[in-house]
């Protein structure tokens, strides 16, 4: 009973950093996107601003609420939101959860699949290299990491279309279907090859190398001079013993690479003009969508915010040293 | 009578001579280091290699593919890349070193005050840190960036600096409280000795060799951000020249499907990058590690 009550205010907690963090970030957001260069109505009316008298500039922005003091419109702009009103999009004149939610899937499976995929192919590498550690096969596959690592996302998606879609005509090179075909998956898979391609590359490296230097941490461990003397077989040892104390560390790093993932896409999505998210979020920045803004924002907090989160429950759970203390992210985990 | 006795103990073996026979570059990235310093160099006096002058527009030459006029050909506005690949490493090697600058003082200072501050500010400082690590910097990047509008050599190397120092203030931070109970430092705190004489005397001189590697790091990722952003249009404008601004023509070069134009800037990228990664992992492997026990 004691120990439920103790959950109960565990988790109460935890909520409570999470709600404070998501308003903080939001008043942040607010404040800065408004107080930024630039001009809203262009947004709102295209080309026509220009043409615009003084008189008409005061009513648009009065029409768009956009002469109040900024707290004025931020306690306006909250009251709207808790009723699930988040104002409409400049550009678009819709409502802005309905130009997110059109394009959220797209992002969610390129930026989900690429994460399953960095995920175990990463595990996968990383077990390949300690294996062979300082050998032929683990030289020559930590050769090639390292030259992808460096290779800029950007880059790599240039090369890619020049290859397969430009020269080779084998795989279209922007959308994420063709035209009229939304609903055919093979068109979709067809899209998605190249974009994934350098999602996966970009990161892939980085945290196979990870895995890798940690089986290889354990490896000089004490623990395992006993297993082998114990008699038992490397494969065991290591599959067994070091992999089991890799894992959960592996887990809250993948927790917080998850926002690193997603923010990665955004470069690729922008390359292949992929219909994401971060194609919209990069629109509404540059063009003061303020409200598309608001909202995108706000959800890409909340995915770190949380993604944060369970890394450091996984870390208490793993070592309840860790409790009360923030999540110790190892230097390595800083990739831009 | 010596002879009588025989010794017993160890075995005496004889030692075996292992003369450091080991050439001085064994292990050491010669080769990226050599390579580095000729584009350096190659971008510092490109006043005498540039073939052409890289800002001239020549309309009649555009698009050309490389050949003996044009060494590596000319871009869509019939420019010379030859000449611009070394007049604009200047800006992204500049770029790099001036946000790494910015980057390192932030992390230092920002470190030490977390490190030798009261647990509570500590505490809070850290979890802000740990949030900023969170959030991808290239995307923190681009949108300080959108917002700014316009921008400069300048301001996009403070940009990328102010958003790419949490990693190295986290190591300075553990180092710091590590060393500031130290004698040497509570000596010079007695003898009255500020913040900055004690964090710049003493502690970073201990600190320096272990953030090393990430600060090296951050050339090269600040060189990325760099060119990512000048590619996307946000960064530096087209008439600016710099690597990552020679590839923003890219779009229309795959149009006319001229690899030159997106492959020649790309390796001399890659390959600064490839040599400042080399560098900054020979830094990280310095680091001894032990033998394997399997």
């Amino acid at each position: 009973m004691k120990n439920s009550f103790g959950q109960l205010i565990y988790f109460g907690r935890k909520l409570l950093f999470f709600l404070a963090s998501v308003f903080l970030l939001s008043v942040a957001v607010f404040y800065i996107s408004r107080l930024a260069p630039g001009d809203p109505l262009v947004s709102y009316y295209g080309d026509r601003v220009e043409k615009m008298s003084p008189e008409e500039r005061v009513w648009a922005e009065e029409k768009l609420g956009l002469n109040d003091p900024i707290f004025v419109q931020y306690i306006r702009w909250l009251e709207n939101a808790f009723h699930g009103d988040f104002g409409i999009s400049y550009k678009y004149k819709m409502d802005v959860a309905e130009v997110i939610s059109a394009r959220i899937g797209n992002t969610l499976i390129l930026g989900g699949i690429g994460f399953l995929l960095i995920f175990g192919l990463a595990l996968l590498l990383g077990i390949l290299c300690a294996w062979y550690e300082d050998r032929m096969l683990d030289r020559i596959i930590c050769g090639i990491g390292t030259v992808t690592s460096c290779i800029p996302e950007f880059w790599l998606s240039l090369v890619l279309i020049l290859i397969f879609a430009v020269n080779l005509k084998w795989l279209p090179s922007s959308g994420a279907y063709a035209i009229g075909e939304a609903d055919r998956l093979g068109s979709r898979i067809l899209h998605l090859i190249l974009p994934m391609t350098v999602v996966v590359m970009g990161h892939l490296w980085y945290y196979a190398y990870m895995i890798r230097n940690k089986i290889l941490e354990e490896v000089r461990a004490d623990y395992v001079l006993l297993a082998k003397a114990k008699g038992l077989k490397k494969q065991s040892v290591m599959l067994r013993h070091c992999l089991r104390n890799v894992i959960p560390s592996y887990l809250s790093i993948m927790a917080i690479s998850v926002p690193h993932i997603l923010g990665g896409t955004y470069i690729v999505e922008t390359v292949f003009s992929y219909p994401g998210i971060g194609t919209l979020s990069y629109e509404s920045a540059r063009y003061k969508d303020y409200n598309l803004v608001m909202l995108l924002c706000i959800l890409s907090g909340i995915v770190v915010i949380f993604c944060n989160m369970a890394a450091q429950i996984i870390n208490e759970k793993i070592s309840p040293r860790m409790k009360s203390d923030a999540v110790t992210v190892p230097a390595e985990v800083t990739k831009v | 009578m010596r002879e009588q006795f025989e010794m017993v103990g160890i075995r005496q073996m004889p030692k075996e001579e292992t003369s450091p026979k080991e050439k001085w570059y064994y292990g050491k990235p010669v080769l990226a280091v050599a390579v580095l310093t000729i584009i350096i160099i190659g971008c510092l006096f490109c006043n005498l290699i540039m073939t052409k002058d890289p800002a001239y527009l020549d309309l009649e030459n555009c698009n050309v593919p490389p050949c003996r006029e044009f060494l590596f050909g000319t871009d869509a506005m019939g420019r010379d890349i030859f000449s611009m690949i070394w007049y604009g490493g200047r800006i992204s090697l500049f770029i790099g070193i001036v946000a790494t600058l910015i980057s390192t003082v932030v992390a230092i200072i920002f470190g030490a005050v977390s490190g030798s501050a009261p647990k509570w500010a500590d505490t809070l400082l850290m979890r802000f840190t740990d949030l900023l690590i969170s959030v991808p910097g290239l995307l923190v990047i681009i949108l300080l960036q959108a917002i700014w509008g316009k921008a400069g050599v300048l301001s996009l190397s403070i940009v990328i600096g102010i958003t790419s120092w949490t990693a190295v203030a986290k190591v300075v931070r553990t180092e710091v409280l590590r060393l500031r109970g130290s004698e040497y430092v509570i000596a010079s705190k007695c003898m009255g000795g500020g913040f900055f004489h004690v964090l710049w005397k003493h502690l970073t001189p201990n600190f320096i060799a272990s953030i090393m590697f990430m600060v090296v790091m951050n050339i090269r990722n600040a060189i990325i951000a760099e060119s990512t952003l000048s590619f996307m249009g946000i960064g530096l404008p087209v008439g600016v020249i710099s690597w990552g601004s020679m590839l923003s023509l890219a779009e229309q070069a795959l149009l006319t499907n001229a690899w030159w134009m997106i492959v020649i800037p790309g390796v001399f990228l890659l390959v600064t990058l490839l040599c400042i990664t080399s560098i900054g992992n020979y830094i990280r492997k310095k680091v001894n590690r032990r033998q394997s026990n399997l």
